[in-house]
């Protein structure tokens, strides 16, 4: 839900820069200039997500898009939130200066910070996939160390067998010249 | 036998990040108190404080091994900018012994990562003679292949990596 209205925001703003004139289609009342649009939004969504309990994902990611430096984690940490918040707040002190920034640096940020997130990403299944071989491997260990076992024991079995029969063999007996 | 594309060595990156394909020849067992150490397992910084017991395989004593322990994701797994660090150097390691019996060129440092998981790996190498391998000036920006190069290592005779994270989470992203 955020996700839609940040994305809405964000087109709105591109827009409102090339034609002040335009209406926003957010609650705000209509902006002017390139500066105020920022601040305005900034200061509102920074509230916006204060009031809830921690942030879905999503949400984090969008934030953490706009306020490129110091950068977003997707954690549930408050404490790390309160930080955060601590230093969106400075950075919207600074808007006006971020705001002259050209527009598409906001999206460079957006798309590092997304192949950033995917390298972590990437990071992250290959250890999955290390402990998953790992496990395989083990699981095999136990496996061959049971059929060895398992063959091993068959291996004596045959072995006493072998040898009793061996035994019984040296003494000598009729067999069928006479019935007892 | 030479390293499957399977190998936790290989899918970690350590075979491309640290060092060279190669085949393992020797048997390396470390062990931090009563864990041993396999390819990939989570240790957090408590559990490495001390440094860990090492043992060797082979089978000739006049055989030397120096054993290099590096963390190529310094400061921080996205952004390594200050690969590799050196946290531990133990060269003249005869065969069959384990670092007790070598020579501590660079101390222990414990792993201390502060940002995100850290891949520490330890790489063993066969030494042309003794004390033919000499200590670096830094712990920073340190090089394996480089050093391995400088002393005549060849590649390496084994290996064995795990993750290292701080106490309470990976400490988040940082840019």
């Amino acid at each position: 839900m955020t996700q839609v209205t940040m994305e809405e925001v964000w087109k709105d703003i591109n827009l409102a820069s090339l034609h002040p004139h335009r209406q926003l289609n957010i609650d705000h009342e209509p902006v002017l200039s390139n500066q105020t649009p920022n601040k305005s939004i900034f200061q509102d969504f920074l509230n916006k997500p204060l009031n809830q309990e921690p942030p879905p994902s999503s949400s984090s990611t969008h934030h953490g898009s706009l306020l490129a430096p110091p950068a977003t984690v997707i954690s549930l940490n408050t404490h790390f939130i309160d930080t955060h918040f601590d230093e969106s707040a400075m950075f919207g002190c600074f808007g006006k200066k971020r705001g002259q920034d050209s527009d598409d640096s906001r999206g460079d940020r957006r798309h590092n910070r997304m192949t950033k997130n995917r390298e972590s990403a990437a990071r992250s299944r290959a250890r999955k996939q290390e402990r998953a071989y790992i496990n395989e491997l083990e699981l095999e260990i136990v496996h061959l160390k049971k059929e060895n076992a398992r063959l091993k024991r068959q291996e004596e079995q045959l072995k006493m067998a072998e040898a009793t029969q061996h035994q019984t063999k040296k003494i000598l007996q009729r067999s069928w010249t006479s019935p007892f | 036998m030479s390293l499957s594309p399977r190998d936790p060595l290989v899918l970690a990156r350590v075979v491309g990040d640290v060092v060279d394909p190669f085949m393992r020849l020797i048997s390396l067992r470390v062990n931090y108190g009563q864990r041993q150490v396999t390819n990939g397992l989570d240790l957090r910084t408590s559990q490495v404080l001390n440094k860990p017991t090492v043992e060797i395989g082979g089978d000739d004593l006049r055989n030397f091994y120096t054993l290099v322990m590096v963390d190529p994701d310094v400061p921080s797994p996205s952004n390594p900018h200050l690969r590799e660090y050196l946290h531990w150097l133990v060269t003249d390691i005869p065969a069959t012994t384990g670092t007790a019996f070598g020579n501590e060129l660079v101390h222990y440092e414990n792993p201390c990562p502060t940002s995100g998981i850290h891949r520490v790996a330890l790489v063993l190498f066969w030494q042309l003679g003794r004390q033919t391998v000499y200590a670096p000036e830094w712990r920073q920006r340190f090089n394996t292949r480089e050093f391995a190069e400088n002393y005549n290592l060849g590649l390496p005779v084994a290996a064995v990596f795990f993750n290292c994270q701080r106490e309470n989470g990976c400490g988040g992203r940082r840019t």
